[in-house]
Parts: structure tokens; sequence; C-alpha cells
């Protein structure tokens, strides 16, 4: 809900309330001013009828506002002041009045005298008052809401001038700054805030970007002195067997840690988004590209390869992370077959499927995707591949899944 | 051949040095940007290897130099960071070549070799050794003048043996060389073996001597023993 919209309502309610409340407050005292008045001028009446008796010895009457009857007997020498309501011919219909009556003795006869005046009738009256604070209350709202929003818009034009602004921030583009202004201190100190905090962001972003490749730098150059000596150290004739296999062991798991260094940089990068530019890539060329790269693998494993691949799907995304999410895919179904296993990779518009011959794994599905997640602890491969397949499928906006079906490993991704 | 390591990690250059220098490459060295500048302007190389992270200033920076003080240069780039941006930056700004740190000396030899081949530094598309004859304008090989029908992974392994003739090679340098980084999702290199067995069969067939031995543990050597 906006802000704006949120505010009139609030008004609308508040001053509806009160405004129901005003009304019944103003019917009472309405009702309460107008019964006092016709008190007064029947009281009023009252005496002048009883002088005139007492003068004249005439007996007006004028049903129903005035009654003047003989009676014999006589209670007590007093008003009496009663609502009542009346039949009246004319409108065919009970009418109320007030009513004031009094007994008294005139001349040695006693007489019932009473006057009587129309009383507002209370359905009216609450006509009459509805509307006038009705129409006051529509007014008022009226005026609010254009107040509002000629003042919101002005007022709160820099706010979301601001809000834009930090729609188009990007962490990795610096120099962000906030270019409204506004005479209102929340608005100022709002700006300045976000100025701030975007400014933190982006060095932080860029402390980050600068850490990730120095330590891999750093890493990476002693792993080069590392593997350069051991080479060299390979290039002696007079090595006895031992020798050369404790070399070569160093060698292996040199190379390996810094496998292991680039995959993590890879993975820090794809996760900064540092892969931008995006061209148009014919997705079944390249997997079959890849598969090629691979057929000394399959063969070598007598893996039974199936391929159903369409002709042309064209795909706009990052060139390097498409070819990293097949290499990765197809290199898993590879290492993580059994010997003589099956390999089916199936392409068709927006989906692919990449299927392997393996055991069960014992671990929920939801892990696979995880980073040093290994299905066998022996596995020699640190469990990156599919944590890397994951970030490229996110950064895409692709859906990934994996089943296992029929003794068959697979893993499907929708572009 | 003359040959400029500019390369601020004195032990790498150390290693580099003793690998090439046996191929009879001429090796000067240059550990920081200002000595690359100082030798790059008093000096013509044939050759220049150049590390884009030095003190003293970036490495982007001398391509500019190299390019215009040594035209013919060939100028292989290295870099530990692994960016696109530098290698693609790198290549527009007129490098040859580009290879990560860390890289096999094997690679690297080849890789300098490519170079000077291309730039016909000696004349020549034609590598020799005894009686087997590469070349690599027509991808094709000859043992004794008879032309050897090697599929295109065997051709590879073969000049990349005979390029790095008389080293130790391992099984991981030649892997990740003919199959790239795919290599990675093996722990059996078994599949190169199956290759050089073809290798050394095809050579024998046109009455070749096997060359190729094996070294016990670590992988293989090109030489005449």
């Amino acid at each position: 809900m906006k802000l704006l919209q949120k505010t009139n309502r609030a008004y609308f309610l508040i001053s509806g309330a009160a405004f129901i409340i005003a009304g019944v407050v103003f019917f009472f005292v309405i009702s309460f001013f107008f019964k006092d008045q016709v008190n007064e001028k029947l009281h009023h009446d009252i005496r002048n009828i009883t002088r005139s008796i007492r003068t004249n010895g005439v007996l007006p009457n004028f049903y129903p506002f005035i009654e003047i009857k003989e009676v014999s007997m006589q209670d007590e020498r007093s008003f009496k002041a009663i609502d009542t309501l009346i039949f009246d011919a004319l409108e065919k219909r009970k009418i109320p009045y007030r009513q004031l009556s009094l007994v008294t003795l005139i001349n040695g006869q006693a007489y019932f005298i009473a006057a009587r005046d129309t009383l507002p009738e209370k359905d009216d009256l609450m006509e009459a008052i509805a509307l006038a604070t009705g129409s006051v209350f529509i007014l008022l709202l009226l005026s609010l809401y254009l107040i509002n929003r000629k003042l919101s818009l002005k007022i709160w034009k820099p706010f979301y001038k601001t809000l834009d602004e930090l729609k188009e921030f990007s962490h990795d583009k610096p120099g962000f700054r906030l270019t409204s202004e506004s005479e209102l201190y929340e608005f100022t100190e709002l700006n300045s805030t976000l100025e701030k905090l975007t400014s933190k962001v982006i060095s932080d972003y860029q402390a980050l970007k600068r850490f990730t490749e120095d330590a891999s730098h750093e890493i990476q150059t002693p792993l080069a002195i590392i593997q350069s000596k051991l080479e060299t150290l390979m290039q002696n004739p007079d090595l006895k067997k031992d020798q050369a296999e404790l070399i070569n062991s160093a060698y292996v798991y040199t190379l390996r840690i810094s496998k292991l260094t680039q995959t993590l940089l890879l993975l820090t990068k794809i996760a900064n988004d540092q892969f931008p530019e995006k061209v148009i890539v014919n997705l079944s060329e390249l997997l079959c590209e890849k598969i090629n790269m691979f057929e000394d693998l399959i063969a070598d494993k007598s893996l039974n390869l199936t391929k159903e691949i369409t002709p042309v799907f064209f795909l706009e995304t990052n060139f390097f992370l498409a070819e990293s999410l097949l290499i990765n895919l197809i290199g898993n179904a590879v290492k993580h077959n059994v010997a003589g296993g099956i390999i089916m990779i199936r392409l068709d518009h927006n989906q692919l499927e990449i299927a392997n011959s393996g055991e069960k794994f014992a671990i929920p599905p939801s892990k696979l995707f995880a980073r040093f997640y290994k299905a066998e602890k022996s596995s020699d491969s640190p469990g990156l591949g599919l944590a890397i397949v994951r970030e490229i499928c996110r950064l895409n906006k692709w859906e990934i899944r994996y089943v296992y079906e029929e003794t068959l490993h697979k893993v499907v991704v929708n572009f | 051949m003359k040959i400029l390591i500019v390369e601020d990690e004195r032990e790498l250059v150390g290693a580099i040095k003793s690998f090439l220098e046996p191929e009879g490459f001429l090796c000067e060295t240059a550990f920081s940007y200002f000595e690359a500048e100082d030798s790059l302007s008093s000096y013509n190389y044939d050759i220049i290897i150049l590390d884009l992270t030095l003190p003293g200033g970036d490495g982007l920076d001398l391509i500019k130099l190299i390019r215009d003080r040594n035209r013919q240069a060939g100028l292989l780039i290295v870099s530990a960071k692994n960016s696109l941006d530098d290698k693609i930056r790198g290549l527009d700004m007129g490098a040859d070549d580009y290879i990560t740190k860390p890289f096999h000396l094997a690679e690297l030899n080849s890789r300098i070799k490519s170079l000077a081949r291309r730039r016909h530094f000696d004349g020549a598309s034609e590598l020799i050794f005894n009686e087997i004859k590469i070349n690599t304008d027509s991808n094709e090989v000859f043992v004794k003048d008879c032309l050897l029908d090697l599929t295109k992974k065997e051709y590879e392994i073969l000049l990349y043996f005979i390029v790095n003739r008389n080293k130790v090679i391992t099984r991981e340098a030649i892997a990740e060389h003919v199959w790239g980084d795919n290599i990675s999702y093996t722990d059996n290199y078994d599949f190169i073996y199956s290759h050089i067995k073809n290798i050394r069969r095809k050579i024998e067939l046109k009455n070749g001597t096997n060359y190729l031995h094996n070294i016990y543990g670590i992988g293989y050597k090109f030489s005449e023993r």
C-alpha cells in the first residue's frame, strides 16, 4: 500500500468516527435546545391564557395547540410537562408534541389548561444533522485529499527520485551518487545515510574482489614455483623409483590445490556476478563440442553414450559460464559413472537432461549442490562442480533439479 | 634465440631458465617493471615472457612499449589472476598468447616454440628429430620420409613430445595440453597410455625407433636415451 493511500485511509477512518460522534452530540444538543425553547414558549402561552381567562373570562380553544377544560377536582397547582403524540387529521399520522399542562383555580373555577407545540420529528432531525455533517465531512475529506496529494507529491518527490536512483544501484559501479535535494531534514538525512551505506557497499565489494584476486595470486605464485621446482627435479636422470614416486605424489597434490583455488575463485566470481558480457550461444553446437572433448574419457570407461540433441538451440548468456556448466555436468556424468555404464544427454528446446548410471546416494538430493559435498567420501574431487552449476543456474535464473530414477542419476536444467 | 623473462618471482625465473636454456634459448631476466622498461628500451628480443603483476607497474602498460619498440617479438603474457579481463585486454593490446599460473614448464616451452615457429624465426616450420620430421604448417609427420597416419590427438601428443624432447613430461601436462581443463574430471590417465601405445606402434611400423620412454611413476620422455 502506498503511503498516500495509507494516510488517506487513516484520515478517512478517524474523521469518519469523529463526525459520527459529532452528529450524535449535535442531535442531543439540538433536541435539548429545541425542547427548552418550546418549554419557554409554552410557559409563556399558559401565563397569557390564565391572564386572559381571569380578566376576560374567555376560554380560547385552539386544538391541539391550546386546550382548556373546566375540571371539578383540583389536585395541585403545578406545571406538568410531557412529550406526547397526537393524531393529525391532515397528515393522517401521529405527530410529536410538547405539552405543558396546568390545573389552576381561576375565579373559583378549576381549569385544566394545556399548551402544546410541535416538536421536530426525530427522523427529520437526524436526517438534517446527517446531511449537514455528512456534507461537511465530504468537503473536508476532499480538501484533505487534494492538499495531501499536492503536498505529498511535492514533498515525496525527492524520496521517489532517491528510490529510483537506488534501483539503479549496482555494487560494481563506483561513484554512485544520490542527486535528489529536499529542504526536509528527514530526507537529507536519509540521503546522506544511504550514500554512506552505498559507498561502504561499493568499497567492501571492491575490497572483496581485490582480496579474492590477490589471494588467488598469492596462492598461485608459490604453487607455480613449487610446481616448476618439482618439474625441474623430475628432469634429473639419476632419480630412483621411490624418489620419483615421492616427487610425483607431491606434484599431483600441488596440482590439486591449484585447481581447487582456481575453482573457488571461479565460484566467488560467479557469485559476485563478474561475468556480465552476454552473447547468443548455440547451446546444441557447444554441447556437441564439449561431448567430443570427453570422448576419450568416455571410451576409457567403456561408457555407452546416447545423445538426443536438437540441431539448434539459441540462448543468450555468458559464453564462458555456459561452457563451464556443460563441462561440469558432462564431467560429473563421466566421472561418477560405473565401468560400462550409461550416459544419456538430451537437449530439446528449453531443457537439458544429463543422466548417468550409478548407485543411489544415501544422502538427500538437496545436499548434492552444496559446496565441498561429496557423495563418495573417498572421491578426490573437491565436490565443487555442482556448486558451480547451481551458481550459474541461479545467476541465469535457470531451474535445476536432480532425480534418481531406475539406477540413473539425472540432472535436469530448464532454461 | 633471445628471450626476456619479465617476472618478479626469482625462484620461478630460475626454474624457467633452467628448463629453457638447454633448449638453446638465451634467457635474460627483468624482475620489476623498471628493469623490464630498461631492457626493452636497450635491446631487442625474439620472445618476451611477461608477467602482468609486477612491482612498480602494471604489466599491461609494458605491452604498448614492447609493440612500439619490438614489433617482431613474440609476446607471451603470464598472469596468476586467471581473470578473463586481463586475458582479453592483453590479447587486444598485441600479446600473442596467454598462459595462466601455475603452468607446466613443458607447456611454457611448447608455447614459446610455437610462437617462434609462427614468427618463422628459424625460417622453417619443420621440426626434425633424427628420422622423424614434423611439418607444423600441414600438420604432417614423416618417418624416414614416409607419411605417418596419426589422429589429431596423436599428432598433438607427438608434437608436444618433440618440442619437449629430452624432457621428462608428466601425464598431467600432456593431458592438460591435449584435452584442456576438462581433464580435471579424471583420476585415471590410462587413456593417454593407449594413445602413446598407438604412436609407438605407428612409428615402429614405418621402421622408426621408439623414442618414447616410460619414466616410472611420473610420465614419459622423448629421447634417444
